[in-house]
């Protein structure tokens, strides 16, 4: 009996997601996460899988592994102690960044401190030209020097990082090896090595925040593979990756800047497997939790990619599946001021001490303890009978929200909600405008703790007429990783002219791409099935600042085929920009390759079409629309594909709590999946 | 009756979406490289009288939160559903203030009744005129700037004007880039109507038409009570630009700043007379322009920073500036480099309130950064080559609650810089240094933040190099509380070499094969003695290499290694503060000769001059003053100098 097993570890709960390759049964389990002790959370789920659903470690076919080990390390600044070796006179790479101040309208506004400090940047002489050619020779006896003061300095390791080494990492691989002739046992990251693209800030930040989280994040994973053989898991364990794909643990241990994103990515790449198995053809999910809300859109059950996506203080320039934050999420903390202007966060009460209502020490109202007060949670035990909700702390914390605001207890809970809603409705349509797409024209498909609370009220403000809430929406991101391909992505940055006369540059680069990328999925990770190989050239108008992503069909590079090429660019970015210029000369700045490996889908079993109505746990009191109201209460197991249901009612499920306002109808898809509408 | 406050922070976040929407829409749509890198654009959301009731946070230049639409509003009499008007012209209403600034306003109907505007601008690269990019201090007309429309309907009813398209895209240096750039504006206030529709639907209309003006009266009251928490009194500051003309003599601005409550005044007079250069800031008489109240909303969200940025912010400031002044001079003065002027001016009112609040505000900031731009052949490719290669910037000064930020910020914090690695893919220059430039900050209990330097050689002969913006080689930042100026600027040709040329504040220099430019940006100044900062810190920026240890030494008596000649050092150093203002001995000379008496004489005399005489007679005066061998400051040698002035043109009498 194989079965496969997605684990994602989050802030306060481990959540873990099994699923039956005989029939396609999915089964979700969450247990609280050990911050202490990362990986005893693991053992301690396998140990309730196998209590709970009688699945032995034996069982375990495909295990795949989502952590934030990495991610907390560079946000906590919590990695190791690193040196940063650069081009002589170009010290400061780190320290000025981009310039711009976060807050531009703030005399006092500072970017984030650099994550290696000017004492510890050094500087080595040796020049490249912007064409990769040699103009100075690397001065060994300077790597020496900057390594003496680099280690007087008590570095732990040394991110090297030189000019122009996107084109000819030579410089900085000679550096390495006169590192390793005197210190082999001092870790070494190569800027051109993690990611070799062009601009040399963004570069070097990505090598650093890799560098910082590196050897952490590969101590994790030699504990957990040891744990996990211990316990009799004889799968490899995969991990998850920040483009939403998978690849061996063991290979985190040296790539740890690609798992860096993975929660929120696999987040995605299971909400875009439930709205491709739903048929919708353009969602966005809302991932809402304790301490976040992140929005992702998805178009043709793909999500979209981005680079520069954030890291704590820092963005990271690798592919990364694009989620934005839209929020603080359930524990956004409620304020009146002054002007009895009532604000929600960006002040959170975070998984500690968590809101009032939890329990566990907080007093400040969020909205958790406003959704509390209206009564749309608190009708049973939440997470896994983790948390009991106390209904008598969100309301004292809510009537100090109250009183200022001259309002009742429950009209002021309904303010925070509706104000929370507001503020996500403003991130929401800046993404939108970003993006040039219309919300309305999109499906909302919430998961997290908190997103089938908030989202269908959110849904509502925007002005979408759908919402699909998954059947398992607290685990939808152990889900993403479970079902996620294997993905590897290479690039060259080329600089080039799109004409006749670079065209072969072009094909050779893209013939070592290839090259590459089907060693990576052959050797380093091992598959022997079928692969997709997806070329993309990043280009731009001769003249411009910033490139686009053009995905291009592996046809017109077998044929030489420039006009296909540049057509595909002109094409892009009429639709991002709304304009294109045929008769512009256009650039190919990098080169990119994508390698795939497929994961079998699973087959979710669809249920047999039932008629009529659910029925009810029973009759519940909430506020909401400004007057109080009984709606039914429903569990989740009890609604089945075909049955109706209109709001407002609520339903429960052991992981969170769906709200469905008035004006929305429901009704139950053979997948499980509730979808309501607007009316 | 105001609507609830709930209600309204409700309707707030649905404003800012709707300004953003209308940012992103803009940013994402434009054509042209300088939109995308300097975001020099605005959008925003005005009540039907022009106030400003939502601009964008997060894109778009950070000067013109709150500018009045209201005269340009009023030049058109007759608003139509699907219209969209235009202005670029300074001296028609003095909403758009300089003609590269092309400025768009559509009126937001609901069921046939005007509600709201939606509104922005961009900097276009291009507007015509006597040179390319249509700025220069050396021009002393508007005529020469480039082509100017006054307020007139771009679309009527939905139907684009064609010939008045024509006409301005016959008179630019690149059509193509203006046209792409006014579509992504049109697109823009036509995301800001649909999302103003969205809110209306919403809200209701009653509420929507209340709620924009309640934000107001909201801006107005958090304004109040910021400056309520501000002391009383009379708190007047003085800086100079280095040069009111290329080559030129310093150009005074001043200001008495009067708190007064939860009400201010902002007294201008005493600044410089009405140049014959562009540096002339068109403000019209409005006694609320944007470019007079930038430094004031800095100021204000600095202090509080969850104030509103709309209009409300500025009503309980009131500005007096004579006409016929730098700051608010009359037509046809020319006004293309007024940005130069508005970022010296915020300084001078960030230093008028440091003053009255010097525990919650910060010293002098570097100078505006300018502009690199280099004009060149790629041997190469045989190409011409035109390229913005980087903001040169500064620190910020050194504040109460610790150092400033290095390389840039402040108010100078929205500029962004170009990698190295794209400079010199794309421009045929190599860069020989790019980074921070140490013992560039002024010494401090908080130090004043590091200026930038860049260093790079050129390669093709008749290659030109323009700096726009360069300043502060005389003139230094304003330490505070005892902290020492920044460093001045620097522009050299050939640096350390025998050919070495002091370029001061040139702002266009032709370069041969193999020059080297080097440009500093001067520094932030510091705020607190610097003999106070701990040892540990001083040592912290030695490690860094922020300072010398020569400067150690200089300037805050700290020897590393040697306790005992720090305790000396920084004994030798322990004087109480002299003054509240530092801006070193060049400033100290020049004012030693240009006394408050002497500038209140000039000011008094030019005042009542024709304003085309007043920047003549400023040079003559000064010439004469400069000449008089007995002077003594007190307003005399000006009177005198004055006089024979007049003796010379007696048509200029009074």
């Amino acid at each position: 009996m194989p079965y496969r097993l997605g684990v994602d570890i989050g802030g306060t709960f481990a959540d873990f997601c099994v699923l039956d390759e005989t029939t396609g049964a999915l089964s979700t389990l969450k247990v609280l996460s050990t911050p202490a002790t990362p990986g005893a959370e693991v053992i301690a789920g396998l140990a309730g899988v196998a209590q709970r659903f009688g699945i032995g470690a034996d069982a375990i076919t495909w295990f795949t592994h989502g952590t934030t080990v990495g991610v907390n390390a560079v946000i906590q600044r919590r990695g190791i102690r690193l040196a940063l070796f650069v081009t002589r006179h170009f010290r400061d790479v780190l320290e000025l960044a981009r310039l711009k101040s976060p807050d531009p309208y703030h005399l006092l506004s500072q970017r984030p401190k650099p994550l290696v400090p000017r004492e510890r940047v050094f500087e080595v002489d040796g020049r490249l030209g912007a064409d990769g050619t040699e103009l100075e020779p690397l001065d060994e006896a300077s790597v020496e020097v900057a390594l003496e003061r680099a280690e007087a300095a008590g570095a732990e390791g040394i991110v090297v990082a030189l000019l122009h080494s996107y084109r000819n990492p030579a410089h900085e691989h000679a550096a390495r090896a006169v590192i390793a002739r005197r210190r082999p046992d001092l870790p070494v990251y190569c800027s051109a090595d993690v990611w070799p693209i062009i601009r040399e800030y963004e570069r070097t930040v990505t090598a650093a925040v890799h560098g910082h989280a590196q050897p952490r994040v590969a101590r994790y994973l030699d504990a957990l593979q040891a744990a996990l053989r211990q316990a009799g898991v004889a799968a490899e364990p995969m991990v998850t990756k920040s483009n939403g794909g998978v690849m061996r643990a063991e290979l985190g241990k040296t790539r740890c800047v690609e798992m860096l994103l993975s929660g929120t990515a696999a987040g995605a790449i299971g909400a875009a497997f439930v709205a491709r198995q739903a048929g919708v053809a353009r969602a966005m999910s809302l991932d809402i939790g304790g301490t976040s809300a992140d929005v992702a859109v998805i178009i043709d059950g793909a999500p979209s990619y981005g680079t520069g996506e954030r890291v704590g203080d820092f963005q990271v320039f690798i592919p990364t599946v694009a989620v934005t934050s839209i929020g603080e999420g359930g524990g956004s903390i409620a304020a009146v001021d002054a002007f009895n202007r009532l604000t929600v966060g960006p002040e959170s009460a975070g998984s500690t001490p968590g809101p009032a209502c939890y329990g566990r020490g907080g007093t400040s109202a969020t909205i958790t303890d406003a959704m509390c007060v209206l009564g749309l949670i608190g009708h049973g035990a939440l997470g896994y009978d983790s948390v009991t909700v106390r209904r008598d702390l969100a309301e004292a914390a809510v009537d100090r929200i109250a009183a200022p605001l001259g309002r009742t207890r429950e009209q002021a809970a309904e303010a925070i909600v509706q104000v929370a809603i507001s503020g996500m409705y403003r991130e929401i349509s800046k993404l939108a405008a970003r993006q040039g797409v219309d919300a309305r024209e999109f499906c909302l498909l919430p998961f997290g703790g908190a997103g089938p609370m908030l989202g269908p009220l959110l849904a509502r403000e925007l002005g979408m007429r759908e919402v699909l809430v998954p059947a398992t929406p607290g685990v939808l991101s152990a889900l993403g990783g479970l079902i996620a391909d294997i993905r590897g992505d290479v690039i060259e940055t080329v600089y080039a002219d799109l004409d006749a006369a670079s065209l072969p540059r072009i094909l050779a680069s893209f013939a070592r791409l290839e090259a590459e990328a089907m060693r990576w999925i052959r050797e380093d990770q091992r598959f022997q099935g079928e692969v997709t190989l997806k070329p993309s050239a990043e280009m731009r108008y001769r003249g411009q600042s910033f490139e686009i992503e053009v995905p291009l069909d592996r046809a017109w590079l077998a044929s030489a085929d420039l006009a296909a090429i540049a057509e595909a660019f002109h094409r892009t970015h009429e639709r991002i920009y709304g304009h294109a210029d045929a008769e512009a000369p256009i650039q190919a700045i990098a080169l990119r390759m994508v390698v795939e490996g497929s994961v079998p889908r699973p087959r979710i079993p669809e249920q047999a079409r039932e008629t009529g109505t659910p029925a009810a746990l029973r009759e519940v009191e909430i506020w909401l629309d400004g007057a109080r109201r009984s709606a039914p209460l429903y569990a989740r197991s009890a609604l089945r594909h075909g049955h109706r249901f209109a709001g407002p009612c609520i339903v429960v499920q052991e992981d969170c709590t769906t709200c469905v306002p008035p004006g929305m109808s429901g009704e139950v898809d053979r997948f499980g999946n509730l979808r309501l509408i607007l009316a | 009756m105001p609507i609830d406050p709930v209600t309204l922070q409700i309707l707030a976040n649905h404003a800012q979406a709707a300004a953003e929407s209308m940012a992103f829409t803009l940013f994402r749509t434009a054509h042209s490289t300088f939109v995308k890198e300097t975001e020099d654009f605005t959008t925003g959301l005005t009540t039907p009288d022009g106030q400003t009731f939502a601009s964008p946070r997060e894109l778009g230049a950070t000067w013109f939160v709150g500018l009045d639409y209201g005269p340009v509003i009023r030049a058109i009499d007759d608003y139509r559903e699907g219209d969209v008007c235009m202005t670029n012209d300074p001296y028609s209403g003095f909403v758009c203030t300089h003609p590269p600034d092309l400025h768009l306003w559509k009126p937001i109907f609901w069921e046939g009744e005007l509600v709201c505007f939606a509104v922005g601008h961009i900097h276009n690269t291009d507007v015509g005129g006597a040179v390319p990019a249509s700025l220069s201090r050396a021009l002393t007309e508007v005529h020469q700037e480039g082509i100017r429309f006054p307020p007139c309907k771009l679309v009527s009813e939905g139907r684009l004007d064609r010939r008045l398209l024509d006409i301005m895209l016959l008179n630019v240096r690149a059509p193509t880039q203006n046209w792409g750039d006014l579509k992504a504006q049109l697109a823009s206030v036509n995301t800001g109507e649909r999302k103003v529709h969205e809110m209306i639907r919403r809200f209701g209309i009653e509420t929507f038409r209340q709620g924009i003006r309640d934000l107001l009266d909201l801006g107005e009251r958090q304004a109040r009570r910021v400056l309520a928490s501000i002391p009383d009194g009379d708190y007047p500051f003085t800086d100079y630009l280095d040069e009111d003309a290329p080559g030129g003599l310093p150009c005074r601005l001043h200001l008495n700043l009067k708190i007064r409550g939860e009400e201010a005044v902002m007294d201008f007079t005493g600044s410089d007379p009405q140049l014959a250069a562009s540096l002339n800031m068109p403000t019209g008489n409005n006694p609320r322009h944007i470019l007079l109240m930038v430094g004031w909303n800095y100021a204000l969200y600095t202090l509080d920073s969850s104030v509103l940025l709309n209009g409300g912010l500025m009503r309980p400031c009131t500005c007096i500036v004579p006409e016929g002044t730098v700051l608010n001079p009359v037509f046809p003065a020319a006004v293309g480099m007024r940005s130069m002027t508005c970022a010296r001016l915020q300084g001078v009112i960030m230093g008028a309130f440091q003053r009255a609040v010097p525990d919650r505000l910060p010293a002098g900031p570097a100078s505006g950064g300018p502009m690199m731009n280099v004009n060149t052949i790629d041997s190469r490719t045989g190409r011409r080559v035109m390229a913005a290669i980087d903001p040169i910037t500064g620190g910020a000064g050194g504040s109460p609650f610790g150092d400033g930020m290095d390389g840039s910020g402040a108010n100078n914090g929205f500029l962004k810089n170009t990698p190295v690695e794209i400079n010199e893919a794309e421009v045929p220059i190599r860069i020989l240094r790019y980074g921070l430039e140490p013992d560039s900050g002024g010494a401090g209990l908080h130090r004043g933040g590091l200026a930038t330097v860049l260093e790079f050689r050129v390669q093709a002969p008749g290659t030109v190099v323009t700096a726009r913006n360069r300043d502060r080689t005389r003139f230094r930042s304003w330490g505070v509380q005892g902290g020492k100026p920044g460093a001045p600027s620097q522009f050299w040709r050939n640096p350390d070499t025998d050919r070495a040329e002091n370029l001061g504040n040139t702002d266009v220099v032709t370069l041969d094969p193999g020059d080297v430019i080097r440009i500093v940006c001067s520094g932030g100044s510091g705020w607190g003695p610097a003999w106070q900062r701990p040892v540990e810190a001083v040592l912290a920026d030695l490690a860094a290499g922020k300072i010398t240890a020569e400067a150690a030494m200089r300037d805050y008596g700290v020897v590393p290694g040697d306790a005992a000649a720090t305790a000396a050092g920084r004994g030798a150093r322990a004087a109480p503060p002299a003054r509240g203002l530092d801006a070193r001995a060049e400033r100290d000379a020049y004012e030693r000769v240009w006394t408050e008496a002497n500038y209140a004489a000039l000011t008094e005399i030019l005042a009542l001059l024709p304003v085309h005489w007043r920047h003549y007679a400023k040079r003559r005066i000064f010439a004469l003053v400069e000449a008089d061998p007995d002077r003594r400051g007190d307003g005399s040698e000006v009177r005198a100098a004055f006089a024979a002035l007049q003796a010379e043109f007696p048509q200029i009498a009074h």
